[in-house]
């Protein structure tokens, strides 16, 4: 450690920080509840949400502390190729905007993406979806919770475990309060606050050491993360591509946005967030390249963004880094929170075990799910399990596999339910496999691999005839 | 094959730019929505 103990926050600063954001948040959440009075309201914003806050809360979701904090960690490790392939996790919004549009067509009276797999494929498909869409959100709540807890220390020395605990509370409680309308509203000032702090982190180490000593220093210690045929980033950029794919193609979190966007917002609200959210990783993740030239010692690659921000900028630079990745990691754990909770409710308690239970009984149940959800994160987050970037590879083999079934789901009506079923299935696996077997890295990209080629494969020898008018669930019930 | 530092600033200056030019298009928007009661 380089007087790095001399450079982050006490821990009375950090308490004061929590404090004041956890005040507004939870104010927040409680000023945009109050118009929540039907179901719709809290699980969708009523569906009619605006292009500002429609291209905010895309962006706002996907930039989370794992883009704040992981993103210098794969610079570190990856270099060049570390930040653009990071980067290139912005083709997964831009490619699911015509997806959005689509999805608000068919479905105008959807709510999970569950609905569309139980629809489109039926009972095996949706069951096999929800395992995957199930154990990814899980997973990406631990991440979330995780880097919360240790963000905390890495800057304030506050105990990793109470750190996180407070992070989940305040994101449990104005989910609770508000629903996706509290989301969606915070998630426009956390997007501000986040492009404002990346860039004055950005701005002030290039002031404070410039381009030329920082590349010298990379060049003379680390010159494999300058180089642009290092073979594990060239393997990582396509595995991020189709791991950012995939992750926004299934889960819910977007699903339930483009339900909610009012109609003709989705597109231009997603491939706008895509064009904006395209650089973060980079303004985020070019600051570990300073490290060389700064002469720290980094004992944990997770903590290279917020221990290069305090050696540079000191006091200020760390109550800045601490905001900035407090608003990541605010905006996507509640997004998360409610859009896990939204496929929890709508397909297991509704779908599995109370199909008669009313709009009324949903909404109650809805606040008991965000709950429930909030204390599994919060137990399973209590051992650190692994570092950040590994765990959040770890569910790529899971999500890659669905991104052929559903895009062939959307656009083909030959897609069969039984090439969508092998497909997730042997996608994953192998996948797994591969994770264990190679690395990290190839994850998404073999799991995606294997899906396209028995979607094709079942296009070819099993073709079924699908009627689109079937996913629009309510015209279904009048016709009934 | 190493890049050079005049790639790497072009390519943090390019990413910096647009991070900059992002809030100002959100607010610009938020306020667009506001006025016309089409913020939810």
């Amino acid at each position: 450690m380089n007087n790095i103990a001399s450079s982050v926050l006490d821990a009375n600063t950090g308490w004061i920080i929590l404090s004041v954001f956890s005040l507004v948040w939870i104010f927040l959440g409680w000023y945009w509840g109050r118009k929540v009075k039907k179901l719709d309201d809290f699980m969708l914003a009523g569906r009619n949400v605006g292009m500002s806050l429609g291209i905010a809360t895309a962006m706002a979701t996907w930039v989370t502390s794992n883009t704040t904090m992981a993103a210098p960690q794969l610079a570190l490790q990856l270099g060049i190729w570390g930040m653009l392939g990071y980067s290139l996790g912005s083709v997964g919004l831009m490619l699911f905007a015509p997806l959005a549009k689509r999805i608000r067509q068919l479905m105008p009276n959807g709510y999970t993406s569950g609905d569309f797999i139980r629809l489109r494929y039926g009972v095996t498909a949706w069951r096999v979806f929800l395992i995957i869409s199930l154990f990814y959100g899980i997973g990406w709540l631990i991440s979330l919770g995780m880097a919360g807890g240790v963000l905390i220390n890495a800057l304030t020395g506050i105990d990793y475990r109470l750190g996180m605990t407070v992070i989940l509370a305040i994101c449990v409680t104005y989910t609770l309060l508000g629903g996706l309308r509290a989301v969606i509203g915070t998630d426009f000032i956390q997007t501000i606050i986040i492009l404002v702090g990346v860039v004055t982190l950005a701005w002030l180490a290039i002031d404070k050491i410039g381009f030329e000593p920082m590349h010298a220093a990379v060049l003379e210690e680390r010159p494999e993360l300058l180089n642009l045929l290092m073979p594990a980033a060239i393997m990582f950029l396509f595995n991020n591509l189709l791991f950012g794919v995939g992750e926004i193609f299934h889960s819910n979190v977007w699903w339930s946005r483009a339900f909610a966007f009012r109609e003709g917002v989705g597109f231009k609200a997603y491939m706008t967030a895509g064009i904006f959210w395209m650089p973060i990783p980079i303004v985020a993740g070019f600051i570990a390249l300073a490290t060389p030239a700064l002469n720290l010692n980094i004992p944990a690659a997770d903590m290279v963004g917020p221990m290069v921000a305090a050696k540079l900028l000191g006091f200020g630079g760390a109550i800045l880094v601490f905001i900035v990745v407090f608003s990541a990691l605010a905006s996507s754990l509640d997004s998360l929170l409610a859009a896990t909770s939204d496929l929890v409710l709508q397909d297991i308690y509704r779908g599995h075990f109370y199909p008669q239970a009313s709009k009324e009984q949903l909404r109650k149940a809805a606040r008991w799910i965000v709950l429930f959800l909030g204390v599994i994160t919060w137990l399973l987050c209590l051992p650190r399990l692994t570092t950040l970037a590994s765990l959040l590879y770890f569910t790529g083999a899971f999500v890659a596999s669905t991104i052929w079934p559903i895009l062939a789901g959307l656009y083909l009506k030959r897609a069969s339910s039984t090439g969508a079923t092998v497909a997730m299935l042997s996608g994953t696996c192998i996948g797994l496999w591969s994770y264990f077997a190679i690395g990290f890295y190839v994850a998404a990209l073999v799991s995606a691999v294997i899906s396209m080629s028995v979607v094709l494969i079942s296009l070819w020898l099993k073709p079924e005839h699908f009627e689109w008018a079937k996913l629009n669930e309510k015209t279904q019930q009048e016709i009934a | 094959m190493i890049v050079s530092s005049g790639f790497l600033s072009v390519m943090v200056s390019v990413a910096l730019t647009i991070t900059i030019i992002a809030p100002v298009i959100l607010i610009f928007l938020w306020i667009k929505d506001w006025i016309k009661g089409q913020l939810w």
